[in-house]
């Protein structure tokens, strides 16, 4: 599996983390520390694109959906953009597309934040 | 005469040319006195340099015990300002998670290498304070200005004039004037490991290429101390996660079921492999009353103690609510009750409840988030997945969650076996990162579901051990299968 690598965006209104490589329990560190500090810095509007992502552990799926539970709480979300057939399953499986709002494209969940 | 006269005339012709030579050559004498005095003086002070540093040298990696890494970072800091007579420097590490420099030793005035601070300044208390503060919060990617430039090439930057070199900032503020600025690299083995920078040397001169040389050769050392100290954290990661390991183990261990039920005219079977990091897997069998058996397999998401932890608080509830209640969908409805005011926002626990009726051999089956079990019916060459909707425990709230399960229910027939396991069967890899994945299981199960549960499991086990050679995994495995004999 390729390592994974985590880059943000900032925008104005929102962020934009794109993931590529597997997110696995190496680069779940990672992944926690970004969330951290969009957490920190009061940043709760989050489009989380997934197109690169191989694989999702059971552990960063749950930082996921924890960072969107505090983010609701803020007015905010973090939404998934892109999943691969493969990490939709993940994602199917567990339930999560009935909580995480999971879209197509980044500039269609950008439009979802920006129409509030 | 006129020989004694020209006599006497050359005579003080030769004086006067031997007093202008021996004067000259006086004269030239004390410029070489001078000039080898002022080169002795200037060895002298090179050499207490010199002796200065590696006195320094030796003091800073004297303690090689020292686990601080702040405290060694804030001492070669202050060796590179002394050594190199600089107003101000800072020590910038590499941080592998952040893939990014940030500042870990400041020392004096260090004017920011990026951005701006005019707008920052304005509303601070204290200008030294703030300007500290902005440089230590200051994130510099690879490849990104001076720091990224020397961090990239791995070579050293030594900039005499900068205020006429653009890639230093300039600032209107008189205190945050860069005249001159050195910066080494900070390396081990190619891996970089970070960047010093001085700037402004005290007496007004530039920085000299002496200076240079001294301050690469603090950083190579520096570098040494600063890869094992990394190490050394790592180590001791390593002997915590160890211990942690063995007390989750010992806490899996105590919860998983220490006997299969025995029950007339069904086969049970189970199997639980714990990982190198140990899951957070765990199945039950409970006896609800004479006639009906809970059946549940469940996957924790977090590892380690917290996992087990979490394992031991879903097994207690899911204990408690199991009893009296034969719908497995209102079960984990009351489960998830609990467990999504108590647990954290970022855990949850996927987990499968079945009841069987011993008699009738009637399964619900109800499915918060888990992997969805497999059924072969012995009257057809075939197996059929069971389904049913359903959230992970521990993230949905009521509504969210009770308006999604469902429950499912089935007949099983005599020879019919049904099998539950965790993602880590499925996703067991073997030394090419490929996994194992669901249809090579569903293959292996159907193949050995005629000859009962107990060889389901074998040949499941068998076959996907063969698949993932000698890799190690790091996920749980674990496996129930069920058989109705009569």
């Amino acid at each position: 599996m390729r390592e994974c690598t985590i880059k943000r965006e900032e925008r104005e209104q929102m962020d934009i983390v794109r993931l590529d490589g597997a997110l696995d329990s190496y680069s779940f560190p990672r992944l926690e520390s970004v969330l951290t500090e969009l957490r920190e810095n009061q940043r709760h509007r989050v489009v989380l694109d997934c197109k690169g992502l191989d694989y999702i552990s059971s552990a960063a799926l749950g930082a996921l959906i924890g960072f969107a539970r505090r983010a609701r709480e803020q007015q905010g979300d973090m939404k998934l953009v892109k999943l691969s057939p493969k990490i939709y399953n993940i994602v199917e499986l567990l339930g999560f597309h009935k909580i995480l709002e999971i879209h197509s494209s980044v500039d269609e969940a950008v439009a979802r934040f920006e129409a509030g | 005469m006129i020989a004694e006269l020209n006599i006497g005339a050359f005579l003080a012709s030769f004086l006067f040319i031997v007093l202008a030579l021996f004067s000259v050559g006086l004269f030239f004498a004390i410029g070489v006195i001078r000039r080898l005095r002022h080169e002795r003086d200037e060895l002298i002070h090179q050499k207490e340099v010199i002796f200065g540093f590696i006195h320094d040298v030796a003091d800073v990696f004297a303690h090689t015990e020292e686990i601080d890494l702040g405290r060694m970072l804030d001492r070669v800091l202050f060796y590179a300002t002394r050594t190199t007579r600089a107003g101000a420097g800072a020590v910038y590490l590499y941080d592998k998670n952040d893939e990014a420099f940030r500042a870990r030793a400041v020392s004096g005035i260090f004017p920011p290498l990026q951005g701006q601070v005019e707008g920052t300044l304005s509303k601070a208390v204290s200008k030294s304070q703030a300007i500290e503060q902005l440089v230590r919060a200051q994130r510099i990617a690879r490849g990104e200005g001076l720091i990224g430039e020397t961090a990239d090439f791995g070579n050293p930057i030594l900039i005499e004039d900068a205020e006429r070199d653009p890639r230093v900032p300039q600032y209107e503020l008189d205190f945050l004037h860069i005249r001159s600025i050195l910066l080494v690299p900070m390396r081990f083995l190619q891996k970089i490991l970070g960047v010093v920078v001085v700037v402004n040397p005290v007496d007004a001169h530039p920085f000299s290429a002496t200076d240079l040389s001294l301050l690469q050769a603090l950083a190579d050392q520096a570098s040494i101390s600063i890869h094992y100290a990394g190490l050394r954290d790592t180590i001791n990661e390593k002997q915590r996660m160890d211990h942690d390991l063995t007390v989750a183990r010992q806490i899996q261990t105590a919860l998983l079921p220490r006997a299969i039920p025995r029950l007339p005219g069904i086969e049970l079977a189970a199997y639980n492999h714990p990982a190198q990091e140990v899951g957070g897997d765990y199945y039950d069998f409970i006896m609800i009353d004479d006639d009906h058996l809970g059946i549940a397999i469940a996957d924790v998401s977090g590892k380690g103690i917290v996992g087990a932890i979490m394992m031991s608080i879903s097994r207690s509830v899911l204990r408690a609510q199991a009893s009296n209640n034969l719908s497995p969908a209102a079960v984990l409805k009351g489960v998830n009750r609990i467990m999504f005011e108590d647990i954290a926002e970022d855990m949850f626990v996927s987990m499968l409840y079945m009841v069987l009726n011993i008699h009738t051999h009637e399964l619900a089956v109800a499915r918060a988030g888990h992997e969805r079990p497999a059924w072969c019916q012995a009257s057809e060459d075939t197996f059929t997945i069971i389904d049913s909707r359903g959230i992970a425990l521990g993230i949905a709230d009521k509504d969210a969650f009770e308006s999604t399960l469902s429950e499912t229910r089935v007949t099983l027939r005599p020879g019919d076996v049904v099998v539950a396991y965790t993602d880590g069967v499925t996703e067991a890899m073997n030394a090419e990162r490929e996994e194992w994945g669901v249809e090579r299981f569903l293959e292996a199960v159907h193949a050995a579901a005629p000859d009962g549960a107990n060889a389901v499991l074998n040949s499941t086990q068998q076959r996907m051990m063969r698949f993932v050679g000698g890799t190690e995994q790091y996920d749980d495995m674990t496996l129930l299968a069920l058989r109705i004999l009569t």
